[in-house]
């Protein structure tokens, strides 16, 4: 059961706001969807469960396209809201669910255990607008959930949560993930992404700019990038900044991070710094998900 | 178990939401009750009315005066008998043209008081005078209008009477003297006993469905442009067609609607059968079945667009920017219908446009110039207005609902709508 996106474009007037996106999601993963603000994340999960359509391309699931009746057991959490206010908890929860194709007694009977294991059992009668807003996107992800979806596709599900809350939802989207349903989320945090994602997929400007498993993506990103660390050859930067093909990141006294490019061997590189002095590390550093993504965005 | 979600279930889960949400909605609940006294007391009111005979208290002293007062009493009370048989607005008058009272004397003695009486409010009015020719009618502020005419009408007939009798004419001479026949009116047109004029009950059906119109439009918009600003939307549409959400909504309100005014009907219905004026009764359920019909049809038309109005707002304070045009839409017809009341070639030709129609023809079919084939006929143009509107609104929609950043021009969503 593989969602994937096969050169999805979509343009508003003149503007592309998705351009020959293609990636995957893989069932019993979890895929962090990462990108700027204006990157396309959004558009591309509307045109997912089907509220945009794309302008060219195409969403598959289990390799055929989508249908509405397929759609309808996604489970979806648009951006900020996505419930009715003034509307009762339980309520809202058994009208999604009959609307996603539920019974109302098994509607009822889910919802009620969904807030039962949100803690929010005593609060089931309230109108929605008068819960909290961790709680309220507490029943969002009930509301996602609730009809036991075939493919989780979740819109900023950790802004604005407390970080206990945020383990909590992480916890949740795990377990569904766990049980072989694929799960894609977005997320401006990245360093949340990086702990709970096995995927990445990282959009710029509306194009996939790097995509694969979280250590596929640093490592293909770590490039040749080293930690250098001599003491007693002052500065380290002046030392391997003359070396043709070797570029300083940044550097101090000590230490030095530095960008090799295809002609420089590492191995000479090595035995350089260390003629210099006494070599305390000389290390392949692999960059952060925050770091790759600022490098990829700007 | 998802597969097999129908459109009919669908949509009955959608529209089953609308009605849910409106019987909780503090504001329809309240205007509802307030039409429903508003209905059973303009039902009930205007027969507790009729059907008062005033009674008045009257002070006598001296012979006279009590043989006036006692004849007045006595046709006070032939003018209540008499009456029942007349029309409402004539019952308050008896045979004679006499008003009807009840009329109840107190005796006072020739050394008593009659103005501290007056003055107390003891008494209505007294009625002073041993001699027919001099009596003195006292009030404090004024003389009960029944009483004046009633003692009037008492003196000079008993004065006509003796004169007649001083002048030797024989029993049937005076009695037409004092009685004289008078000419029966006959109306060939009368409406029966306890019946409402025609104009007035179109005038109340006119307002209800420009009442209910204006308050279900509103709320319709309001209950789109809800669902797009809170983005529940997304999740609507992720899991059904647009048209399944749009026949849903329309459907729920229509319900509701329909609901209010049947119940408001079957208040007042209820309310005229308890005063007793079963007349009514069988006129307006007479009269409802087309008002229904064509209430039902107008509703639907317009409830689409409606839709639409919220759909190309993004927030509800657009909402008074996209439903002017509804608005005029609806307010406009009212007016004009109000004017085309009476019959004549505008109300013809209005009774088949489709937004007045609704209004018009059924009101044609109350006042009884309708022929028989042209409700029928109207009712099919409002139904086929209301087909291209839904079918136009549905697309409108579409082009839209999603959009979700500003406000939206209506051809801007048409060129949006798939």
């Amino acid at each position: 059961m593989v969602l994937a996106l096969e050169h999805v474009t979509r343009t508003y007037d003149e503007r592309r706001a998705l351009d020959d996106v293609s990636f995957t999601v893989r069932p019993g993963r979890m895929t962090g969807f990462v990108g700027a603000n204006g990157a396309g994340k959004t558009t591309a999960m509307r045109i997912i469960m089907g509220v945009l359509a794309p302008t060219s391309g195409e969403v598959t699931f289990d390799g055929r396209p989508l249908t509405r009746e397929v759609r309808r057991t996604f489970g979806y959490m648009p951006e900020e809201r996505g419930l009715y206010p003034r509307m009762r908890v339980l309520d809202q929860l058994v009208h999604l669910g009959r609307v996603h194709g539920m019974s109302r007694a098994a509607a009822s009977e889910r919802a009620a255990g969904l807030l039962d294991q949100l803690g929010l059992a005593e609060r089931s009668h309230d109108p929605l607008q008068t819960l909290s807003l961790g709680n309220q996107q507490r029943v969002q992800v009930a509301a996602a959930v609730l009809h036991e979806p075939r493919l989780l596709v979740l819109d900023e599900p950790f802004s604005g949560l407390d970080p206990l809350a945020i383990d909590a939802m992480g916890d949740l989207l795990r377990s569904h993930a766990a049980a072989g349903v694929p799960v894609l989320f977005s997320s401006h945090q990245l360093e949340l992404v990086e702990q709970l994602c096995d995927d990445v997929v990282i959009i710029s400007d509306g194009r996939v700019v790097s995509m694969g498993s979280a250590d596929d993506v640093r490592a293909r990103r770590s490039g040749r990038r080293y930690r250098i660390q001599v003491e007693g050859a002052s500065p380290v930067a002046d030392l391997v900044g003359g070396i043709t093909g070797v570029t300083v990141v940044r550097g101090d006294a000590d230490t030095v991070l530095v960008e090799l490019d295809d002609s420089v061997d590492d191995q000479a590189l090595l035995s350089t710094v260390q003629a210099q002095g006494v070599l305390r590390e000389f290390a392949v550093v692999r960059p952060t998900l925050a770091e790759i993504f600022r490098e990829v965005v700007r | 178990m998802n597969d097999a979600l129908s459109a009919w279930q669908a949509i009955r889960v959608i529209a089953g939401r609308e009605i849910s949400v409106k019987l909780r909605d503090r504001a329809f609940i309240g205007s509802t009750v307030f039409m429903l006294v508003l209905v059973t007391a303009a039902t009930l009111i205007p027969v507790l009315i009729q059907q008062r005979v005033p009674s008045v208290r009257v002070a006598v002293q001296g012979a006279a005066a009590a043989q006036v007062v006692e004849r007045a009493a006595e046709l006070g009370r032939q003018a209540q008998e008499s009456g029942t048989s007349l029309p409402p607005a004539l019952a308050v008058f008896g045979e004679g043209g006499l008003p009807s009272a009840d009329i109840s004397t107190v005796e006072v003695t020739q050394d008593g008081s009659v103005d501290t009486l007056v003055r107390n409010h003891d008494v209505d009015a007294a009625l002073v005078g041993a001699d027919l020719a001099h009596l003195t009618m006292l009030g404090a502020q004024g003389v009960p209008s029944e009483l004046d005419v009633l003692v009037r009408a008492a003196a000079s007939e008993i004065q006509v009477s003796d004169a007649a009798t001083r002048a030797g004419l024989s029993p049937d001479q005076v009695t037409a003297l004092t009685s004289p026949a008078m000419p029966v009116t006959v109306l060939l047109d009368a409406n029966p006993t306890g019946e409402v004029p025609p104009q007035l009950l179109v005038l109340v059906f006119a307002f209800l469905f420009y009442l209910s119109v204006l308050t279900f439009g509103m709320s319709i918009a309001q209950s789109v442009v809800e669902e797009k600003q809170s983005r529940v939307i997304e999740l609507l549409v992720a899991a059904l067609p647009v048209r399944w959400l749009l026949t849903g909504k329309v459907l729920g309100n229509t319900v509701m609607a329909l609901g209010q005014i049947v119940v408001i009907l079957g208040a007042g219905l209820a309310g005229a059968t308890l005063a007793g004026q079963g007349q009514v009764v069988s006129q307006v359920l007479g009269a409802s079945g087309w008002f229904v019909a064509f209430f039902l049809l107008g509703f639907v038309m317009l409830a689409c667009l409606w839709a639409v109005a919220g759909s190309l707002a993004s927030r509800i304070e657009d909402l008074q920017a996209t439903t002017v045009v509804m608005q005029v839409l609806v307010i406009v017809p009212f007016f004009a219908a109000l004017f085309a009341m009476e019959p004549g070639p505008v109300q013809r030709v209005l009774s088949y446009v489709p937004f007045t129609a609704p209004l018009l023809m059924p009101a044609r079919v109350v006042l009884g110039n309708a022929a028989a084939w042209e409700p029928v006929v109207s009712a099919s143009v409002v139904l086929l207005t209301g087909v291209v509107f839904v079918l136009v609104g549905a697309r409108l929609y579409e082009g839209s609902l999603l959009h979700t950043s500003s406000r939206l021009k209506a051809m801007q969503a048409w060129r949006a709508g798939r």
